[in-house]
């Protein structure tokens, strides 16, 4: 008796999953397959990825396709899929000056040390909406450049700003000489006051559009923790992926991936800071996704200059990842008549107070 | 003995039983197994995301999966009541990941996974309350930094608490908390009743059986071990009080000592919240 009542809800809930999929996959218009997906939105999967923390762009593609578009569904989708992996190994370090840039912008020099690359970028592209069907537009031709000069085959080395600003002694040493493991946020929850790992990491799985929000927030909004930095390095292009064979001991390369870095340089000039130099703050995500990059660089640093003197370290770590804040927005639609229940309960006990303390007073 | 990546990583997409990786529900019985012995603190876990959203139950979920054996039997309920959308989404992940028993009788469960609500009947040392908590923190409305929070638990100083509720029954006449009213644990922490209604409050005092809190979105955990003291915070001279009924009935099973729902507008208003016992008490 009790079974069959238990199963109550399930018809309900087969039937609203039906509807998901019975009008998601049964449209008429060709199925959407994952290379699309993954070859014509390249930058939605790159942001997903990034903030699911799991570089799998072909189950990111599944994942957005499953969740018909909602990119925070999608990172539901990854985030879940990776609790139900075990861990099986821990790739090496890598030095991101083993990037193989596919862009690079210096806005510090006008003649950095190696290139400026625009890279596929639309930054400088009018805004303009495109009507024509894709394939009857031209391809623009670069004037005056023959294809030769476009190649990057080989790219001279990249001179990083924080090392030239080092070398011109016009930079902070906050260098450590000791290399302590790096805080795991999937392991441990991270809280104030957190190693800077755990602020980095949070921030690189952090939701794009949260992140920058409260960069925007500090600008604009009655907070101001940060200044406007200049941007020393932006960077996007691939890192490989190695671990240390289990036999051998040597490096194996077993795939590469690609991030987004940038370097913020911050012009000091707190009571309590040298003014003659500046300070750095660093940006790393999964993809192109420069947005996010360069607000974590500029709240990295803020975070630092901060030092524990206001909530911002707080409102990093426990504000920004998405799943935790659109769970708990969406929870809201959740049955709540138990809980409104007590609240009705004490209003009226709250009246009922009132009225014997002050009987004259009449009834609202 | 030469594995290969393949063999090491298993059958791909097979999902493990009880959904989450071996290591990861180890890490959670290992946090469990903390918050138990220290009763009503929160204990800090690698809270995984799971088929559900953060907000959604995720974090009794998680609980429920990593305690879960082949024989459990699993309860779980919504505001009281085994048929919930969210309490049979819950549930059929359990069961589906498990092939373990499901039920809607208290006394037939071995799990009791929960939101909002503990079930009328009696439960004994045999049964695991597993709570979903939305904010573990009970002293948030007072407090934000987290670093002063830890500060306040650390040294057992509740004094902003009682200020809060002093202030609350001048202003108001009688203390106005809802659910999830603050209670003093084992006579140490101040700990988050989930935001059950103060009517369950007494039923955590002293229980037989085992209470675990799970908040996934906030990453802590925390117990009340049996026959613990629980004790909601108030005054002397200011007794603590349930939800006042007034005489209301339930108007399917006529009962008076449960906690009832209203129904606004209707004549007959008032409803078990728990649907299980209820139901029972009318067959009978």
């Amino acid at each position: 008796m009790g079974y069959a009542a238990a199963r109550g809800g399930l018809a309900a809930i087969e039937f609203a999953e039906n509807l998901v999929q019975e009008l998601r996959d049964g449209h008429p218009s060709s199925p959407l397959e994952t290379d699309q997906v993954t070859g014509r939105l390249r930058l939605l999967v790159d942001r997903v990825m990034g903030e699911a923390g799991l570089w799998a762009p072909e189950f990111t593609a599944q994942a957005l396709r499953q969740a018909e578009g909602d990119v925070i569904e999608a990172v539901h989708l990854l985030r879940a899929f990776k609790s139900t992996l075990p861990r099986i190994g821990i790739s090496d370090v890598v030095n991101a000056d083993d990037m193989i840039p596919e862009r690079r912008i210096v806005p510090a020099f006008r003649e950095p040390g190696g290139p400026q690359i625009l890279g596929r970028s639309t930054d400088y592209t009018a805004r303009m909406l495109s009507t024509t069907p894709r394939e009857t537009k031209p391809k623009v031709q670069p004037a005056g450049v023959t294809p030769a000069e476009e190649s990057l085959d080989v790219i001279p080395p990249m001179q990083r700003m924080s090392d030239v600003l080092r070398d011109m002694q016009l930079l902070v040493d906050r260098r450590r000489t000791d290399d302590p493991e790096p805080f795991d946020i999937t392991r441990m929850p991270a809280k104030p006051p957190a190693p800077r790992s755990a602020r980095l990491s949070t921030m690189a799985r952090a939701e794009t559009g949260a992140l920058v929000g409260q960069w925007y927030r500090n600008i604009l909004g009655p907070d101001g923790y940060l200044h406007e930095v200049t941007l020393g390095e932006v960077r996007h292009g691939a890192m490989p992926i190695t671990v240390t064979h289990p036999v051998t001991r040597n490096p194996v390369k077993i795939g590469e991936y690609r991030v987004t870095e940038v370097e913020a340089i911050e012009d000091l000039d707190g009571i309590d800071e040298d003014r003659t130099l500046f300070d750095i703050g660093y940006g790393l995500c999964f993809g192109q996704n420069e947005r996010k990059a360069i607000a974590m660089a500029n709240l990295d640093i803020a975070c630092h200059r901060d030092g524990q003197r206001s909530e911002l370290e707080q409102s990093i770590l426990m504000t920004t990842d998405g799943l935790d804040s659109s769970g708990f927005l969406e929870h809201l639609k959740l049955p709540h008549y138990v809980t409104f229940r007590s609240m009705i309960e004490r209003k009226i006990a709250v009246r009922q107070a009132r009225l014997q303390t002050s009987p004259t007073e009449s009834k609202p | 003995m030469n594995s290969t990546v393949d063999e090491i990583a298993g059958p791909p997409h097979s999902v493990p039983f009880a959904l989450l990786d071996e290591e990861s529900k180890r890490e959670i019985r290992r946090a469990l197994l903390q918050a138990v012995c220290i009763p009503g603190f929160q204990v800090p876990f690698g809270s995984r995301e799971m088929p559900v959203a953060r907000g959604w139950g995720s974090g009794g979920l998680q609980i429920s999966l990593a305690i879960v054996g082949v024989n459990d039997t699993i309860k779980v309920i919504d505001q009281g009541d085994d048929e919930g959308v969210n309490a049979v989404n819950l549930r059929r992940l359990i069961t589906s990941s498990t092939g373990i028993e499901e039920t809607s009788e208290t006394d037939e469960a071995t799990i009791v996974q929960s939101r909002h609500r503990i079930p009328e009947d009696a439960m004994a040392s045999d049964h695991i309350l597993v709570l979903q908590v939305p904010v573990p923190e009970p002293l948030r409305g007072i407090e934000r930094n987290m670093k002063e929070l830890e500060r306040m638990h650390a040294e057992g100083d509740y004094s902003k608490m009682w200020v809060s509720l002093y202030e609350d029954k001048v202003r108001n006449g009688v203390i106005t908390q809802t659910t999830g009213y603050p209670c003093l644990v084992a006579q140490r922490y101040v700990t988050a009743t989930t935001p059950i209604p103060r009517w369950d409050i007494p039923r955590l005092h002293q229980a037989e059986f085992l209470t675990l809190f799970g908040a996934g979105r906030e990453k802590r955990v925390y117990a009340i071990p049996p026959f613990t003291d629980v004790e909601p915070l108030t005054f002397e001279d200011v007794p603590f009080e349930v939800e006042a009924s007034n005489g209301a009935k339930c108007r399917l099973c006529g009962s008076e000592e449960t906690f009832l729902v209203e129904t606004p507008g209707s004549e007959s208003r008032w409803s078990c919240s728990d649907t299980a016992w209820c139901r029972r008490k009318r067959t009978k």
